[in-house]
């Protein structure tokens, strides 16, 4: 391909027009806009400092050969209009405040647009020291930011390879980005050797099995029409990554042929469940002596705990939190136990990632058995968008249950049309019933509460520090301020959603998805990135093992000042392997005294996380092994997080 | 007279036994805690019950809320841990680790943690 006389080309001050003429945003209406077209009018403020039209000494410049070349040999050596700043026009058109990235080679032509023909401002690249880091990042900042994503590239081989593991965490927790990967097609075209290695026919076959949808476009129109659809669809519910392979020659040669358009991006509105499905549920959930409902990865944002919180109050129906999202606080009288499940008659599911699993229990024994959580004559109702999408290899999709009333439809969107059903169908002598109920779940809510107090003090003192005295050291300093907990307790015996009030969407993050290593660190700076932006405070609980693998996210908070205090859960192994080393010694009968380390331990040497933590620029404290010595650590943290800046503190702890 | 004093001695005589026994049983507690500690550390039984027994990924079982039989069969028969025979541990190795995790002092109250009882 060769550059062509610029009568044929873009003429870049129209090319510049049309980018900030086409910065409608994603929630416009769809817009077709041709480039050469756009005249100046349309642009905003903000666009307009990140992509200014040139100066008139500028556009000589481009447009004339530069002083002692010929035509012939700029063409040789120069490129005025490369594909990669259109590119970089169709990312700001899409709103994408960040992309996080690990550099490529084949990703330069469009490295280069975004530094400087982008401003490196809307998107700004973030730069991580591992691909996985860079897709975790991106996870946790979608899941703080109600759903809207941003951007990673990578490779379109190893960059994706290295990323692959991430991008199924994200799949798994239905958690939208749009990853661009470089690749170069031409054969002819590739340097000799490293990029013949870092090219392939089909690069994102690596991740398709788990990405919901990818196009390697081989135009620049066809680019911009691909990410307005890789945006588009891993938006709408159900979210997961998307992935465009940007060719090198595409990035890096000269615009040439008709000029490119940017389409914009509609949304589309999330599926609602059906009518009359949603009138029959309502009746069995009216009609009900003991509904429960039961809800995972619902809450998009507040509006969605807002939501549940009429339906549950409307029915007076416990609610069970399987925290995927942060559904419902914890502090509300119908938050309840898992154990609610077993008197339920009726049960509705919301957005369950496992609706087999939430009404059964398998035993890991020889012979697997399992058990029935629910009463037999349980009624369930599903309501989720799990049926809408999925693959056949990759089995997230867990046991199949057949529910007595299955709806396909985002549970959040359905939510208002079920409480206004229920409303309507309730009866005076239903409704009276709920003062009765409120009381026997306030009741009950007072008692568990009361029993995860109690239980807190067994090991108070003891060294290592206990889980709940790491929880409530710090909740006593941050309780009274605008806090977000961005990393996931699970494997601290829940005591954050035990022992903190936790009553906004934004403050717990929920799970990892596919429970793959490397995803709590670097998912908990994206997250902070995106608490940034408020103000609010942002506390990770880092286990040790997940740190192990993606210590270099340290120098990325470092880097791009993103303040996060982490708290290690520093239990010094893979505990939870330790534990299943343990089962298999016990079924085989050989005994574990003195081989469970093996294998398992992250100690002898301990890693001195504090130390690791100080060598990637981050503020650090530890390794702490007194309970007594926490608090004061922890003030001292909090002063250099509110100064703006990451800070770390090992805390060695109980197990669990 | 003589009859008093002869009861009296065998009164001294049997507080005296009762003493010596008493002495005995505590030596053999603390003696059997002891072991059950390094039992209950090599054994790993503290990766699902804490360091002090106070739970984590399975129940607290300190201070142990179960008499020995019933402790017992929580370990051999198991319904959610894995069953240790008596082959991984002895019925005496058992009952030092239940001696252990029985005589773990019990935490102060939650009225006493002001950290937790800001919460009540």
């Amino acid at each position: 391909m060769t550059s062509k006389d610029k009568s044929e080309g873009v003429n870049r001050r129209e090319f510049l027009t049309s980018a900030t003429a086409a910065t409608a945003g994603v929630a416009a209406a769809a817009l077709t806009k041709p480039v050469a077209a756009q005249q100046a009018g349309a642009e905003t403020g903000a666009q307009m400092a990140a992509v200014a039209p040139p100066s008139a000494a500028a556009e000589a410049m481009e447009n004339d050969p530069p002083a002692g070349y010929s035509e012939q040999e700029a063409g040789e050596y120069f490129v005025k209009h490369p594909g990669s700043d259109f590119m970089v026009d169709v990312l700001k058109d899409l709103d994408l405040e960040y992309i996080t990235t690990n550099p490529g080679s084949s990703f330069r032509g469009i490295h280069e647009s975004l530094v400087n023909y982008g401003g490196n401002s809307q998107p700004e690249l973030l730069t991580c020291p591992h691909e996985e880091q860079a897709i975790a990042m991106a996870h946790g900042y979608t899941k703080v930011a109600g759903g809207k994503p941003i951007g990673v590239l990578v490779h379109g081989t190893v960059g994706l390879q290295h990323a692959s593991m991430a991008m199924y965490n994200a799949w798994c927790d239905r958690a939208p980005m749009v990853v661009l990967g470089g690749n170069h097609f031409d054969a002819t075209e590739r340097r000799t050797g490293v990029e013949w290695s870092h090219s392939a026919q089909d690069a994102a076959r690596v991740v398709r099995d788990y990405t919901k949808w990818d196009d390697a476009p081989a135009s620049l129109q066809h680019f911009s029409e691909s990410m307005a659809r890789a945006y588009k669809i891993a938006t709408t519910p159900p979210m997961g990554p998307t992935v465009v392979i940007i060719d090198g020659h595409l990035q890096e040669a000269e615009m040439e042929g008709d000029a490119p358009t940017i389409p914009g991006v509609s949304p589309t509105q999330p599926p609602h469940g059906d009518t009359n499905a949603l009138e029959e549920a309502a009746r069995w959930l009216v009609e009900a002596e003991s509904p429960v409902i039961v809800v995972d990865l619902m809450a998009h944002d507040q509006d969605g705990v807002d939501r549940l919180i009429e339906l549950a109050e409307a029915l007076q129906a416990p609610v069970v939190n399987q925290s995927g999202r942060m559904n419902f606080p914890n502090n509300h009288y119908l938050s309840q136990g898992a154990g609610a499940v077993a008197q339920a008659d009726v049960i509705l599911g919301l957005e369950l990632y496992d609706t087999w699993g939430t009404l059964n229990t398998l035993r890991d024994r020889v012979h697997r058995d399992h058990q029935p959580r629910s009463r037999p004559d349980a009624r369930v109702i599903d309501i989720g968008v799990k049926d809408l999408f999925t693959k056949s290899n990759y089995q997230s999709f867990q046991r199949y249950h057949a529910a007595d009333l299955s709806i396909a439809g985002d549970a959040q969107a359905t939510l208002p049309s079920l409480t206004e059903e229920v409303r309507e169908q309730m009866s005076r002598a239903r409704r009276a019933s709920n003062s009765e109920r409120e009381q026997r779940w306030r009741t009950a809510h007072e008692q568990t509460h009361s029993f995860d107090l109690d239980a807190a003090r067994y090991g108070w003192d003891a060294s290592p520090v206990s889980t709940a005295r790491l929880y409530m050291e710090l909740w006593q300093l941050v309780k009274d301020r605008d806090w977000a907990l961005v990393s996931d307790d699970g494997q601290q015996s829940r005591w954050a959603r035990r022992l903190w009030t936790i009553d906004r969407h934004y403050q717990h993050i929920g799970r990892s998805g596919a429970a793959g290593l490397g995803y709590g660190a670097p998912s908990a700076v994206g997250a902070a990135l995106a608490h940034r932006a408020e103000g609010r405070l942002a506390i990770n609980v880092q286990r040790d093992g997940d740190l192990m693998y993606v210590p270099g996210i340290l120098w990325t908070a470092a880097h791009h000042q993103i303040p996060l205090l982490t708290v290690t859960h520093n239990n010094r192994g893979y505990h939870q392997e330790f534990m299943h080393l343990q089962r298999m010694a016990a079924r085989r009968q050989r005994g574990i005294d003195g081989s469970s380390h093996v294998g398992n331990e992250l100690n002898n040497p301990a890693p001195d996380f504090a130390q690791i933590s100080s060598g990637m620029g981050v503020w650090s404290e530890g390794p702490i092994t007194d309970p007594k010595d926490l608090r004061a650590a922890l003030v001292r943290a909090l002063d250099v997080v509110d100064r703006g800046e990451p800070a770390l503190v090992d805390c060695v702890c109980q197990p669990r | 007279m003589k009859q008093k004093l002869s009861a009296a001695m065998r009164a001294l005589s049997i507080l005296g036994l009762a003493l010596c026994s008493s002495l005995s049983f505590a030596q053999d507690t603390d003696q059997g805690a002891d072991e059950g500690r390094a039992l209950f550390t090599a054994n790993q039984c503290w990766q699902c019950h804490g360091h002090e027994g106070q739970g984590g990924a399975a129940v607290r079982i300190a201070p142990t809320l179960y008499p020995f039989v019933a402790f017992a069969q929580f370990v051999r028969h198991g319904n959610l841990m894995p069953a240790y025979s008596p082959n991984v541990l002895s019925d005496e190795q058992l009952r030092q680790i239940w001696e252990f995790v029985r005589n773990i002092p019990e935490p102060p109250a939650v009225e006493d943690i002001p950290e937790l009882s800001g919460s009540l």
